[in-house]
């Protein structure tokens, strides 16, 4: 049925030796340097820098819960072939607890983007409707929960690294048993911690509108971000012999199909959603859309359905571009950076000042975007690129697609 | 009438899987062309050792699939807007948002029945009448029996040299299948 | 070979094999199949019921489900005769009975393609054993959903108006409404599932056209297996075909209860229209569909002598997949109730209310009980391979998806915007009828169906068998792990 697989021979010893980490300090400086900038040219409109400041902030965190879904979702179904990149995603979900500090300034500065923190600005009928509210967005418990969520992710990040990590060297099947058995009710809350990060934090900027669909939409977006995130390390470091031992075309296949298909799921969720407000056409909901189908921000929602979805689905619909590392990079490259597109959307447009100039923003995201993957790498390089001591490992291996 | 027989070819039975598999990749090599290999279930890497180019459904498929969501979305940009435009709660006669649940299932349809015309036509199904199903033996092939079956059309084939390396090749029984002709 | 072994160990009562089923989860899997078996078992175990007179409890059932279908055939003939008032539907529940139980239907038959579907592209080799049952029971479930909206329009001698065809008034259908979208969407999802369960069951049609002794079977499987020879050209086409119509059918089940649920999220009302519905839905089918698959199965495999085929293991992997899903529905329930509140809309924070202490309150809080309760057994791997257990949990799964379709679509319509406009429902003796009558229709076809059709998918499970691997498989991997499922 399949060309002749390959049997690699992983080579441990790569996998294991890590060359100097001053990149990735470097990486990290300059992404700190860049926020730096982004605040010092922002700094006369605070409410865009915040706004610029929320996107990164978001996009960077959307990336390493990205990882930690792959890595939770892989341990909870048992999944074998995923085994061999697994370590990438544990890493990318292992810079999580990074994401406490960088939300201080979005602690400091909330009031400046989210209106319902001012009711005193709005006309009467939505003041009744903050009041409302209240008991759910007031400042402190806005804050309290952020944090209970900024820390549950970083728990849950770098226990399930530290664990997979702790066992490439003295491999025990307990531990691999009860990552599975946790990984399970992680997933449950995971799901209720995104789904009340995304309605505080997106749709609350928008504090009269309202849409059930909203936890499942910023999932929707996290998910391909996870496995992007998995595919572009995987191919480099095929590429440059460290993984080639245990990265081949079956594994690249399976990360595309998974992309593939978590693309289509986005496309089905963001459309169900656009099409349910179009049709009802309620103006309480309507207004959310309102505001991104006209003027400027029209060329934005014509860009993202075709970045995030149109696209990239009849390119990864071949079998040959899932298979070939340049091109499956290529899509996912284009993916992380839809998604930039997609956090940018969700959140611009409701804000009171807009993100600000283009530099600005530039300068705020490349920062966190830095950020991120010198943490990611740093991480990456405190143990083995591939977990040795999972039992399915040599499963993992030896795998071939359908 | 009189009916003359004439060899329609081998029917070779082996023990299983694996020495069908090597049995294949030998005829392979050896540039046999009108023959088959024919088992219960899909045996994995066959198509390898048969020198199989891979199959061509998946471009039927993609075509009537890609047909069939345009045609959805003709029909009903057709009927919404030129046949019998009705105004729905102001909504525009266009209404693409509405017809895409619609476009995506006949596509689907389209899809499906690409595949299924596909898997059909390249297997030259349905043949109700074959030649290999006068063999008794062959009863078994949906059972647990693995069969090769060389024609005599084959340049290759040679009534003498043939059966014998069959079961040099691991055959645990080979017969002649004869066509039946009527003059 | 496979740890834990074959030999027989007597366990509890119900409690049948769940010894050999906790295998070390990680270090080795357990086997799919129990027992040596050759390919020729699998053969005869399946063939078998096909071919011998039925037993005793097969009578029973079909006579039950006869009588159960003669019920609905009535039903649908006085219903034709009087009309639709002899429902319960009437202002302001203009939708009683008919849509649930469509939306009913149609979700069992979710679970169908997502085992034959879904879990073939997820490489879910356990499948094998269920997935052509499954499919059957996709096909019937999709037969009595699709009778409901055909039978429940006030004039359904001309229900042909729904298709677009060209006719003498000039007119045509309406394709901005969610109830033509279903139209299309449920009739293609009953042809597509219809054309895999029909490819999938060429080889097996052949299987059984090559044993038939009387000529009148080998004629009636002969015609249906098209000729069928096992021959590799064949397979390959047949595997690509198998693979790209699973390929096609997950994004439909997706998209088909996604339409039904636009049903109803398409509307302006508090309690439809939600955002979240159509992956909820898509949930609740795959949730009660897997159920009912559930409770099949445990009844099929000691009923037909499968237990060797259709073990504990396939019993664990079900009962997490009920589990999962039942999450998900719960998921959506707790994301509806807080921003019906958050969205401080009068009419959604009433709703909310009225459902949980109005006069359907008993059938919210029983729903609740079934859809989120009773699912919380399956964390426990003890519950999710007991035979009783399972039956009996599955079969509140589907009483309580049964009463979810009631919840949404009974309270959301008694009591709406205007309270002038307040009212009860209250079901007829016919629409209590019709729904046990769809039962009928759906039981007797699957008793047809396990008597005259083979309810494991042969060439698929000998596939999977260890005998089936090629040394490209085995090459580096131990015996003891030759062969497990994915």
């Amino acid at each position: 049925m399949t060309a002749a697989h390959q049997h690699p021979e992983l080579d441990k010893d790569i996998v294991r030796k890590h060359d100097s980490p001053m990149r990735s300090y470097m990486v990290l400086a300059i992404g700190v340097a860049a926020l730096l900038l982004g605040w010092l040219f922002g700094r006369q409109a605070p409410g865009s820098w915040l706004t610029a400041y929320l996107v990164g902030f978001v996009y960077a965190l959307t990336l390493a819960l990205g990882g930690l879904f792959f890595t939770l979702l892989h341990h909870a179904c048992r999944a074998s072939w995923a085994v061999s990149v697994r370590r990438l995603a544990e890493a990318a979900g292992a810079t999580l607890p990074l994401f406490l500090p960088l939300f201080v300034p979005i602690a400091l500065g909330y009031r400046r983007i989210y209106a319902w923190t001012n009711p005193q600005n709005a006309n009467p009928a939505m003041q009744e409707l903050l009041a409302h509210k209240a008991p759910y967005l007031n400042g402190p418990w806005f804050l309290t929960r952020s944090v209970i969520y900024l820390l549950i992710w970083a728990w849950m990040g770098w226990w399930f690294w530290r664990r997979s990590v702790g066992e490439d060297d003295t491999p025990d099947p307990a531990v691999a048993r009860r990552l599975r058995t946790i990984s399970a009710p992680a997933l449950v809350v995971f799901a209720l911690t995104i789904n009340f990060a995304a309605i505080d934090w997106i749709m609350s900027l928008a504090p009269s509108w309202f849409s059930t669909m909203v936890g499942v939409y910023f999932f929707a977006g996290i998910a391909p971000a996870g496995f992007a995130l998995v595919a572009v390390p995987a191919v480099i470091l095929r590429r440059r012999g460290v993984l080639s031992g245990a990265v081949t075309d079956e594994h690249l296949h399976d990360l595309g199909k998974m992309l593939f298909a978590w693309i289509v799921f986005w496309g089905y969720i963001a459309f169900s959603q656009f099409m349910l407000i179009w049709y009802a056409n309620i103006p309480e909901e309507t207004k959310w859309y309102a505001t991104r189908l006209n003027g400027t921000w029209l060329d934005v929602t014509v860009a993202l359905a075709f970045a995030h979805f149109i696209l990239p689905f009849f390119f990864l619909l071949s079998r040959k571009t899932k298979r070939n590392g340049v091109t499956l990079a290529a899509a996912a490259i284009w993916m992380l950076l839809a998604h930039l597109l997609d956090v940018f959307w969700l959140i611009a447009p409701s804000t009171p000042d807009g993100a600000g100039g283009p530099i600005g923003l530039a300068l705020t995201v490349l920062g966190f975007a830095a950020i991120f993957f010198g943490a990611f790498a740093l991480a990456a390089r405190r143990a083995a690129l591939v977990p040795l001591g999972d039992p399915r490992l040599q499963e993992s291996l030896e795998f071939e697609t359908v | 009438m009189e009916r003359s027989s004439s060899p329609y070819g081998l029917l070779a039975r082996f023990r299983g899987p694996e020495p069908l598999l090597t049995a294949a990749r030998a005829l392979r090599d050896a540039g046999f062309k009108n023959w088959d290999t024919h088992t219960p279930f899909p045996v994995h890497g066959m198509d390898d050792a048969m020198g199989l180019k891979p199959s061509r459904v998946p471009l039927f498929v993609l075509v009537l699939g890609l047909g069939g969501a345009a045609a959805g979305m003709l029909l009903q940009w057709w009927v919404s807007v030129r046949a019998y435009p009705l105004t729905i709660s102001g909504k525009p006669f266009f209404s693409w948002p509405a017809f895409v649940p619609i476009m995506f299932e006949v596509g689907v349809l389209g899809g499906a029945t690409g595949a299924v015309l596909g898997f059909l036509g390249l297997s030259k199904l349905p043949r109700h009448h074959h030649e290999l199903f006068s063999s008794a033996a062959f009863e078994h092939v949906t059972d647990d029996g693995f069969f090769v079956s060389i024609e005599a059309s084959d340049p290759q084939f040679d009534a003498d040299v043939t059966p014998e390396m069959l079961r040099r090749l691991g055959a645990v029984d080979v017969e002649t299948v004869m066509t039946e002709e009527s003059t | 070979m496979i740890r834990a072994g074959l030999t027989s160990r007597p366990g509890r009562p119900g409690e049948l094999m769940a010894e050999r089923v906790d295998i070390d989860p990680i270090q080795g899997r357990a086997p799919l199949i129990e027992g040596a078996a050759t390919f020729h078992d699998i053969t005869e175990t399946v063939a078998r019921p096909v071919e011998w007179k039925p037993p005793l409890g097969w009578w029973l059932v079909f006579g039950v489900s006869v009588s159960l279908l003669a019920l609905f055939l009535v039903s649908i003939a006085w219903l034709f005769w009087e009309g639709v008032g002899v429902w319960g539907n009437n202002v302001p529940v203009a939708w009683g009975f008919p849509i649930i139980n469509f939306v009913f239907w149609v979700g069992i038959g979710h679970a169908g393609t997502l085992i034959s579907a879904i879990l073939f592209l997820l490489r879910q080799r356990w499948r094998t054993s269920i997935n052509r049952a499954a499919e059957a029971m996709t096909i019937f479930a999709v037969m009595c959903a699709l009778i409901f909206p055909g039978i429940h329009v006030g004039r359904p001698w001309v229900a042909y108006w729904l298709a677009p065809l060209p006719n003498q008034m000039g007119t045509w259908p309406q394709f901005r409404s969610p109830l033509m979208w279903d139209v299309f969407a449920v009739s293609i999802y009953g042809t597509v599932s219809l054309i895999f369960w029909y490819v999938g069951m060429i080889p097996d049609l052949a299987t059984l056209r090559d044993r038939a002794k009387r000529l009148v079977r080998k004629r009636v499987y002969g015609f249906f297996a098209l000729g069928w020879r096992g021959s590799n050209r064949q397979w390959s086409h047949y595997e690509k075909a198998y693979l790209l119509l699973a390929g096609l059918a997950t994004p439909l089940v997706l998209s088909v209860h996604s339409v039904v649920s636009f049903d109803f999220a398409v509307a302006q009302l508090p309690g439809w229209h939600s955002t979240i519905f159509p992956p909820y839905f898509v949930a609740g089918a795959i949730f009660s569909g897997m159920a009912m698959v559930v409770t099949l199965m445990v009844i099929c495999r000691v009923a037909f002598g499968l237990k060797r085929l259709i073990t504990p293991l396939h019993f664990d992997r079900m009962a997490k997949l009920i589990l999962l899903t039942g999450s998900m529905v719960a998921f959506a329930y707790v994301t509806e109730l807080f921003i019906a509140w958050y969205s401080g809309n009068l009419f959604e924070m009433f709703t909310a209310r009225n459902r949980a202490l109005g006069p359907y309150a008993h059938a919210y809080w029983l729903m609740m009980f079934c859809n989120m309760a009773v699912p919380q057994i399956f964390w426990f791997r003890k519950a999710r391979v007991h035979m009783p257990t399972l039956f009996v949990a599955s079969i509140l799964v589907n009483v309580g998806m049964w009463l979810e379709r009631f919840v949404i679509v009974v309270t959301s319509l008694h009591r709406d915007f205007l309270p002038a406009n307040w009212g009860l429902f209250k079901p007829t003796f016919w629409d209590i009828a019709t729904l046990a009558g769809s039962f009928g229709l759906f039981f007797t076809m699957f008793c047809l169906f396990v008597r005259f059709m083979p309810m494991v998918a042969m060439s698929e499970v000998k596939g999977v068998l260890p005998e089936a691997q090629t040394d490209e498989e085995t090459a580096a991997v131990p015996a003891s792990e030759a062969w497990q499922e994915s």
